[in-house]
């Protein structure tokens, strides 16, 4: 073996310090720019929920600084979530498009568990409402068994990609719906838009602080 | 007196093919990408893209599989394991290049980390 090296005639000035951090640089880009942006996703949520549900419980009891009246509160409440299940869609499809795999088998997977267990929530509340449950009672039923659902959905994301921040907010968002749910209603919409809300936005900023993807192989 | 240096590997040392086996690497192993959004990762034309690729499909780096999504055709770019244990070798012949670099650095004045 001789220890001349042939190179194609385009590598040149590329010194193996160079090479090595463009081998990083581009991999840590790479990755960053075909998974989900979690500080968008959480961020946008902790919003939706922070101001829908102060605006919820504001409209329900005249109090705080978002008291609208009772129709524009359930009016902006859902508006808020329907945004919000926009942007996210919208920004998971643009991030994994063109990825064929098991990893993108297992995000559908994922995603189905979302569509599935909101679509077994809205046939619950319609029974509930249907065997003459109190509005007091849907009120605690709706957010309860939501904040159920995206909890458990987190607990299993956090355990399927090892993310710790994700299993933590799915703790947090199960100790807020029971908080909430034992509270009563219309407290509930309070407890859930500040301890969920800002669990949310709490959580966008512990993943912004961690940088792009932590534990992902150097 | 020289070192035995190891030898790089051309068909990946090239900094556009450089660039684009370690975005094919940043997939999961068994996840393949669609050209056109490879293309948009990589800012680079069409054609280009396809003539490295050419290149490192005749080293056995990656596989480029066509096929027909409806009637629309699709190309889908993957890493072969052959490709991922050139990277890998790849990187520790450029990080044994190194290595008495930094010593003899280290050894004569400090390194400037900017």
């Amino acid at each position: 073996m001789g220890t001349t090296t042939q190179h194609d005639q385009d590598d040149a000035g590329l010194d193996p310090r160079e090479a090595l951090a463009l081998l990083d640089a581009e991999r840590t880009r790479t990755q960053q720019r075909l998974v989900p942006d979690l500080r968008l996703l959480y961020g946008t949520w902790g919003v939706a929920w922070l101001v829908g549900f102060l605006v919820l419980w504001g409209s329900t009891t005249g109090r705080g600084p978002l008291a609208l009246p009772p129709a524009a509160g359930g009016v902006v409440f859902a508006g808020l979530l329907v945004a919000a299940v926009v942007v996210t869609g919208v920004h998971i499809a643009r991030r994994t498009a063109g990825v064929r795999g098991a990893s993108s088998t297992q995000g559908a997977m994922y995603g189905w568990a979302w569509l599935l267990g909101f679509g077994c929530m809205a046939s619950v509340m319609a029974s509930a409402a249907g065997a003459g449950a109190s509005p007091d009672v849907l009120g605690v039923l709706g957010p309860a068994v939501s904040g159920l659902v995206v909890g458990l959905l987190y607990l299993g994301g956090g355990a399927m990609w090892q993310d710790r921040a994700q299993y933590s907010l799915g703790v947090w968002i199960l100790l807020s719906s029971a908080v909430g749910a034992l509270a009563g209603h219309p407290s509930n919409h309070l407890v859930m838009g500040l301890l969920g809300g800002g669990g949310f936005l709490v959580a966008a900023l512990v993943v912004a602080a961690r940088g792009p993807r932590a534990g992902a192989p150097a | 007196m020289n070192d035995p240096l190891p030898d790089l590997d051309p068909v990946i040392h090239a900094p556009a093919r450089l660039r684009l086996v370690a975005a094919l690497a940043a997939l999961d192993d068994g996840d393949r990408i669609a050209f056109p959004r490879l293309q948009q990762l990589q800012g680079l034309t069409a054609g280009n893209l396809g003539a490295h690729l050419r290149k490192l499909e005749d080293a056995g780096y990656v596989t480029v599989e066509k096929t027909h999504r409806g009637r629309t055709p699709t190309t889908y770019v993957q890493l072969t394991r052959r490709g991922r244990q050139a990277l890998e070798d790849h990187t520790a012949a450029l990080r044994a290049l190194l290595e008495p670099v930094t010593a003899r650095a280290a050894a004569g004045r400090s390194e400037g980390a900017a």
